[in-house]
């Protein structure tokens, strides 16, 4: 491609920059929000505090121990997440008596048709 | 990959302005995961969008940009206007510059062909696991990206003697308290030729998903040194302190206990891609009604050739040459391919290995580290033929 028509299409970006983002932004849409997370007392709170920033796709793939569960979770408390004192506890358990290296994984998920 | 109160908005704003999704007819929230122009991408994360390619799109030396693999640490900008972006070069320079998309019209374009891999790629093989992102084998792929060398814009500010890391900010959306995606390269590499500030993916300009308007290139080293969505440049006189450069994205000095930790101070920092291949076909429990199977993949090595990809079709008993594709560039991969003609219908281990030119092989067994990096191990599929 020519220098003078990628600047071109910089310049239909520009002009078209507005409504082409909120198509793009707009048209993503996960099932990790409908999906749940595995029942259990904390499967509400942990829902809540991790799916603020990210997904749960990325919490159910993980195959972890109660050792590498703790530091992510401190991880991610530092980084944010909105955990009470007394959840943390509760949390590291949930995810690693859900989430253990000895669990199969699941399928994977595949961008769907449009 | 939005919120659905964020959904809502944006629906209601993109019907305005005459636009409709395809997505704003009937339910606003479908079973699966809709990525317009990723359809087939194996989702690893929504959001942050983390897209791994199928093996069956790995078939080709230069892998198509709605195929090619997307790592995000963050949420994309949420707004990218072209006419508005500016990047800024800093720091140990003579002259700080400003730069419009239309400024980089002054400087030449440079196009290398590189092969792109996210430094966690096959960290869902590892054993004991690690957190983070399972990547099996797709988080990998091939492009011709043209840009400007970054030498030259750091020519043009007047890089001082005491410049010796150079550092990328991007414009990824930042959630919580976590840590800004920034990340430095040492003055040399910046320094070579064909370090670029990139604009152009496969003759089109970046998407979105790669990094539009601009990212920086860094040939032959992990995906993570090639920041997106570029905006700073910054000379500093020493490697960027922050969290994905210590502790992230470092491996161990010297090779520790599998499932053991380790001290940040005894690690350093990743740059080039290892050895590696990957089998792309058949895939792993394919069912085969014919005898003659051609397998076939890919193979790289960073800032280093390919020699020679191995295949063994018997768990590694015996191995045999496979022939390399002419289509090759310093940094590029090699794709590869043996026939072979199966003596009986039964279970098969198949497996590929890579040696580079300095020598080194790809081993049966990668380096663990708590992280997950630079997985190579020897590529392996199980396959049944039936008859």
């Amino acid at each position: 491609m020519s220098l003078r028509k990628v600047l071109g299409a910089y310049r239909l970006e520009c002009r078209a920059g507005a409504i082409a983002i909120l198509l793009l932004g707009g048209s993503i849409v996960s099932q990790a929000q409908l999906h749940d997370l595995p029942a259990g007392l904390m499967q509400a709170k942990v829902q809540t505090a991790c799916t603020e920033c990210h997904d749960s796709h990325i919490i159910m793939q993980q195959r972890l121990g109660p050792k590498i569960w703790t530091k992510e979770v401190d991880k991610m408390i530092r980084w944010g997440a909105l955990v009470s004192p007394g959840d943390r506890d509760p949390f590291i358990d949930y995810l690693s008596i859900n989430f253990p290296p000895e669990k199969a994984t699941d399928p994977v998920t595949r961008v769907e048709p449009r | 990959m939005i919120s659905r109160r964020h959904f809502i908005g944006l629906s209601i704003a993109a019907a305005g302005a005459g636009a409709i999704s395809p997505l704003l007819h009937g339910v606003p929230f479908v079973e699966g995961v809709v990525v317009p122009g990723e359809e087939g991408m194996i989702v690893r994360s929504a959001r942050f969008l983390d897209l791994e390619t199928p093996p069956e799109f790995l078939n080709s030396w230069i892998t198509q940009v709605p195929h090619f693999f997307v790592r995000n640490h963050m949420h994309e900008p949420s707004a990218l206007y072209g006419g508005e972006w500016r990047l800024t070069v800093g720091g140990e320079v003579q002259e700080t510059l400003t730069l419009k998309l239309t400024d980089l019209e002054r400087f030449g374009l440079h196009a290398v062909t590189n092969t792109l891999e996210c430094a966690g790629n096959g960290r869902g093989f590892q054993r004991p696991r690690v957190p983070g992102v399972q990547w099996e084998r797709g988080a990998v792929g091939t492009a011709r990206f043209v840009g400007l060398r970054l030498h030259d814009l750091l020519e043009r500010a007047g890089t001082r003697k005491t410049g010796k890391h150079v550092m990328f900010r991007g414009l990824d959306e930042i959630p919580g308290k976590v840590p800004a995606f920034v990340r430095s390269i040492p003055i040399e590499k910046a320094m070579d030729t064909d370090t670029l500030i990139a604009t152009q993916m496969n003759g089109a300009p970046l998407t979105r998903h790669h990094g539009f308007p601009a990212r920086a290139l860094v040939p032959g080293w992990v995906g993570a040194a090639s920041c997106k969505w570029l905006t700073e440049i910054k000379v500093l006189d020493k490697e960027f302190e922050g969290n994905f450069m210590k502790p992230g994205y470092r491996m161990p000095n010297s090779p520790i206990s599998p499932g053991s930790e380790i001290n940040p101070d005894d690690t350093h920092p990743i740059t080039s891609m290892d050895v590696k291949s990957i089998i792309a076909g058949p895939s792993d429990g394919a069912s085969l009604k014919s005898r003659v199977i051609k397998i076939h993949g890919a193979a790289w090595a960073g800032e280093t050739d390919i020699a020679r990809v191995e295949v063994s079709t018997d768990s590694g008993t015996t191995w045999n040459l496979a022939a390399l594709d002419t289509e090759r560039a310093r940094y590029a991969w090699r794709l590869w391919n043996y026939v072979w003609h199966a003596p009986r219908a039964g279970n098969y281990t198949i497996m590929s290995r890579a040696t580079d030119g300095a020598g080194r092989t790809q081993p049966q067994s990668a380096a663990w580290n708590p992280s997950g990096y630079l997985y190579n191990a020897i590529d392996q599929v199980r396959i049944h033929v039936l008859t």
